[in-house]
């Protein structure tokens, strides 16, 4: 199988001793990866990471065989990616807020731009300026900009903050559609255990900043009732070693 | 890659650095054409008030309406500074159209003047010696650091309209101009507005400049010898307007200041014999002191007046003896003498001995104290008005409290009799 | 060069979209009109000419560039880092297939059209109010003098913004960098008042280094040692505020 994103010995520390701790990882073509852990287990900080926007103090990612911190244009040039909360330019329309990353991609036309508006549900908001939008249509927006240059890889970081039920049901079908249809990867991460079951195909554990273990859902819905179990005894395995050195 | 990013922005900091250290060095360093002209004007003040034995300045200045001469002046100074003396004469034609020229000449202890109109010789002596003040160097009055920074801050962004050209001998030119369009706006409306407020408030001879009065333009030139010395300096300037009746005028001014027989300037003290001549002796000279001090030797008088049935009747006189007085001191008595019948009136008659030192750098005024003959102790103050030849005499606690209607007057005048 | 391009066009889409361009492009004809008007007040009232038709853009210039452009290269300097930072738009420009370098060139590209054009416009129009509302003194070398000083200050306009850009970079809000950037900008002003012989250093000084280009004998070896402190000056605040740009974490 193909290694899409790479990822070595990735570290990274914060002052008030949060962070990623060593963290290795691979992720290869068609998965949709759930990254699942707790509130302020690592799970932004490894991703921010990923798309640039942290250097990490040790260890590199690999997207497509190019480093992201050496090599970023060529990373970079097939993912797409939407990281904590959606931003968007206030004063722009969503069509120009869109257009705006479309320049960025010789291949994407204002078609390509409705297109992702009419799958995210946007299309009828289409000329209206962001700063109007609910945190839903933002959600939305922010969705819309990451799968727009139709790439390869999608890394998504709670990407079903703020939406209703019928929200989440339209992206989980998105990315369904989008896996079926064009072989993207995702790389998805989540504190919603349920969510990712439903979602993801591959899933790991991060706890306290350190990968727990790294599990296709097929597997372990295998030997554990629900992903839920799993996960907790994921955590009551490795999780309580550095705990009770505190 | 890493390392090349790193290397490049690091070269590309650097290079800035010196780029920015090397040409600031540079440009402090050089010295524009403004400070050159400055350097040259400091050089010339400080050497013919310190160094040149003798020097000849010629004045020359024209003002002038469409090219029509409104007025002109010329003067040539002379000064001699190891003799402390300068000659001067001065010629033109006056704004009235008339013509002028007048001489001066000025040593340690004479002072002449003779103009053409009249050709007496007004011959001013002095009883002490002059200090030499042929030439006194500007830049080192007080606060003359100040002004030139403030007319440095001023000149600001102008500095570099002065060029300059240097000469296969070590001489230099200097030369700047200014039109219109380089003369800062704000600038040229104060300055154009002063010009114009000053051309027409007096001189009726004057086109009265109302409408779209501005600067045209500002020229200069210069040259400097090759010790640094200015030798000639020319100054003109545009200022151009329209009259209520709608004429233009252009007003030009000219000035050329040249510097020329430099240590080969001799002063001559013209030769009064057979002349007309009117003398008169400096009253004064310095600041400080009073001249020939001996001169107040002697008595000082006023009479003692009181107002009685609607006239004013004398009933004593005051004096001053002043027995001895020199540059700082003040020595006498005063006393008052009252008229028979009138007695009744000196139940406080002062019969006091002073001696007063004067105060420093203040002419002519003196503060003593005094004990009077019963033992009472006070304080009074001298005036030697030596402009015009009185006392002026206070005992303080005198002034404010008149008796029986007796007038006071502080003011003496020479008892001559 | 695509990407950079796309970029750059991004930040003007931005810049245009937002009101500070037409802020600026009002208070740029206020300042025109109000001059023009002080100039008739003058020429009623005092019967000075004020200014003729030339002399006219060179004193809307010398107000403006010490004033309105500076004020405004700043607000839309800080709009362009310390405003994006605060609202974490930054990150939508980030994460794109687009190296740092390229988006931080692409702002200050941006930035400079911004001051260049703010510059041609003033040129434009204080040029015709000075044709339509003064005495006539224009001759062609006059002219292209006028010209060509709009054309130069952009120059010192450029660094300042490089020196505003790196203080955006430094402080965290765009506030602090106003004020920090105007406290800067003053003491300049000061120290070049005080210590005129090196104000030829100072940044401040340098906004009216278009003046050299409008002396007869034009100082070239004066305007050459101006423009290399400017440069020299620029080199270092572009290097040290991509320093700061490239190592910030979103």
């Amino acid at each position: 199988m193909d290694k899409v994103i790479e990822i070595k010995n990735l570290t990274k520390s914060y002052g008030n001793g949060r962070g990623i701790n060593d963290i290795s990882l691979d992720i290869f073509k068609g998965d949709i990866f759930g990254f699942l852990g707790p509130n302020g287990a690592g799970k932004t900080t490894a991703m921010k990471i990923m798309t640039g926007l942290v250097r990490p103090d040790f260890g590199d990612v690999k997207i497509f065989g190019y480093s992201v911190s050496e090599e970023f244009e060529k990373a970079m040039e097939n993912v797409g990616c939407l990281i904590e909360i959606a931003e968007s330019y206030q004063y722009l329309s969503a069509f120009e807020n869109l257009k705006q990353l479309a320049r960025y991609y010789p291949k994407v036309d204002h078609k390509r731009i409705d297109e992702v508006l009419e799958l995210t549900g946007l299309i009828k908001f289409k000329n209206e300026k962001s700063k109007k939008f609910s945190l839903g249509m933002k959600q939305r927006l922010g969705l819309a900009a990451a799968v727009l240059s139709k790439p390869k890889v999608v890394i998504l970081d709670e990407p079903l903050n703020g939406l209703d039920v019928e929200g989440m049901i339209d992206i989980r079908k998105m990315i369904r559609y989008l896996t079926e249809t064009e072989q993207t990867t995702f790389f998805i991460s989540s504190h919603l255990i349920h969510d990712v079951e439903l979602t993801c195909t591959r899933i790991g554990v991060i706890y306290n900043g350190k990968m727990l273990n790294v599990e296709s859902t097929h597997t372990i819905l295998k030997n554990y009732a629900t992903l839920e179990n799993y996960f907790v005894s994921e955590v009551e395995r490795n999780g309580r070693v550095p705990s009770s050195i505190d | 890659m890493k390392l090349k990013k790193k290397t490049v922005m690091l070269a590309t900091f650097t290079v800035g650095t010196l780029l920015l250290a090397t040409t600031a060095l540079a440009d402090i360093a050089s010295k524009s054409g403004y400070d050159e002209l400055k350097d040259a004007l400091k050089v010339t003040a400080q050497q013919s008030s310190e160094t040149f034995d003798s020097f000849t300045l010629d004045y020359s200045l024209a003002l002038k309406d469409n090219g029509k001469t409104l007025t002109s002046n010329n003067e040539t100074s002379k000064f001699d500074r190891l003799k402390g003396a300068s000659e001067g004469s001065s010629s033109g034609v006056s704004l009235m159209g008339e013509k002028y020229s007048s001489q001066t000449y000025s040593d340690k202890m004479t002072m002449i003047r003779v103009s053409d109109g009249d050709p007496t010789y007004y011959v001013t002596e002095f009883t002490k010696e002059r200090e030499d003040r042929s030439f006194t160097n500007p830049f080192k009055e007080d606060r003359a650091d100040d002004l030139e920074k403030i007319a440095d801050a001023i000149v600001g962004s102008l500095k570099d309209h002065v060029i300059v050209t240097e000469n296969p001998d070590g001489s230099k030119g200097l030369a700047g101009s200014l039109s219109e369009l380089q003369i800062p706006s704000l600038v040229n409306a104060v300055a154009s507005f002063q010009l114009k407020q000053e051309f027409n408030g007096i001189q009726t001879q004057m086109p009265h400049l109302t409408k779209d009065v501005f600067v045209k333009e500002v020229k200069g030139t210069a040259k400097v010898n090759k010790e640094g010395v200015m030798e000639s300096i020319l100054g003109s300037a545009v200022l151009s307007g329209k009259d209520e009746q709608g004429t233009a005028h252009d007003i030009s001014i000219e000035v050329l200041v040249t510097m020329k027989d430099i240590n080969s300037t001799t002063v001559t003290k013209p030769d009064l014999t057979g002349k007309k001549v009117v003398r008169n002796i400096a009253q004064y000279y310095s600041k400080s002191e009073i001249s020939n001090p001996e001169k107040f030797v002697g008595k000082f008088k006023n009479d003692i007046l009181i107002e009685k049935d609607g006239k004013f009747v004398k009933v004593g006189q005051r004096f001053i003896d002043i027995t001895h007085m020199e540059n700082k001191l003040v020595e006498g008595r005063y006393y008052e003498e009252y008229k028979p019948g009138f007695e009744e009136y000196a139940t406080s008659t002062r019969d006091i001995e002073f001696s007063a030192q004067f105060e420093k750098d203040q002419r002519g005024n003196a503060n003593f104290e005094y004990t009077t003959e019963s033992g009472g102790k006070g304080q009074g103050n001298l005036y030697i008005d030596d402009f015009h030849g009185k006392v002026n005499f206070n005992l303080n606690n005198r002034n404010q409290s008149p008796r029986g209607g007796m007038m006071f007057d502080s003011n003496f005048t020479p008892d001559l009799d | 060069m695509a990407v950079f391009q796309a970029a750059l066009i991004n930040e003007i889409e931005k810049l245009y979209k937002k009101k500070k361009v037409l802020v600026a492009v009002l208070l740029s004809l206020a300042v025109i009109v109000i001059g023009q008007l002080a100039i008739v007040g003058v020429r009623s009232g005092l019967g000075l000419r004020g200014a003729g038709s030339l002399e006219f853009p060179m004193l809307v210039l010398s107000v403006f560039v010490n004033t309105v452009l500076p004020l405004f290269t700043a607000l839309v300097a800080i709009d362009s880092f310390s405003g994006e930072f605060t609202q974490h738009t930054m990150r939508i420009t980030l994460t794109r297939p687009v190296s740092r370098f390229k988006i931080f060139c692409a702002k200050i590209t941006a930035i400079m059209l911004f001051i260049l054009g703010a510059l041609l416009l003033l040129l434009v129009f204080s040029v015709l109010a000075g044709l339509i509302f003064n005495t006539n003194s224009a001759t062609l070398d006059s002219f292209s003098r006028t010209i060509f000083s709009y054309i130069v200050s952009l120059f010192p306009m450029l660094v300042l913004a490089l020196g505003i850009v790196l203080l955006a970079n430094i402080f965290k809000s765009g506030i602090t960098v106003f004020f920090v950037s105007i406290i800067i900008f003053l003491t300049f002003k000061v120290l070049g008042l005080i210590f005129s012989q090196y104000s030829s250093i100072l940044l401040t000084t340098q906004l009216d280094w278009y003046n050299l280009f409008l002396v007869n004998s034009f100082p070239f070896a004066k305007i050459v040692r101006q423009f290399l402190i400017m440069l020299g000056s620029g080199m270092m605040l572009f290097t040290t505020g991509f320093y700061l740009y490239d190592k910030k974490e979103f």
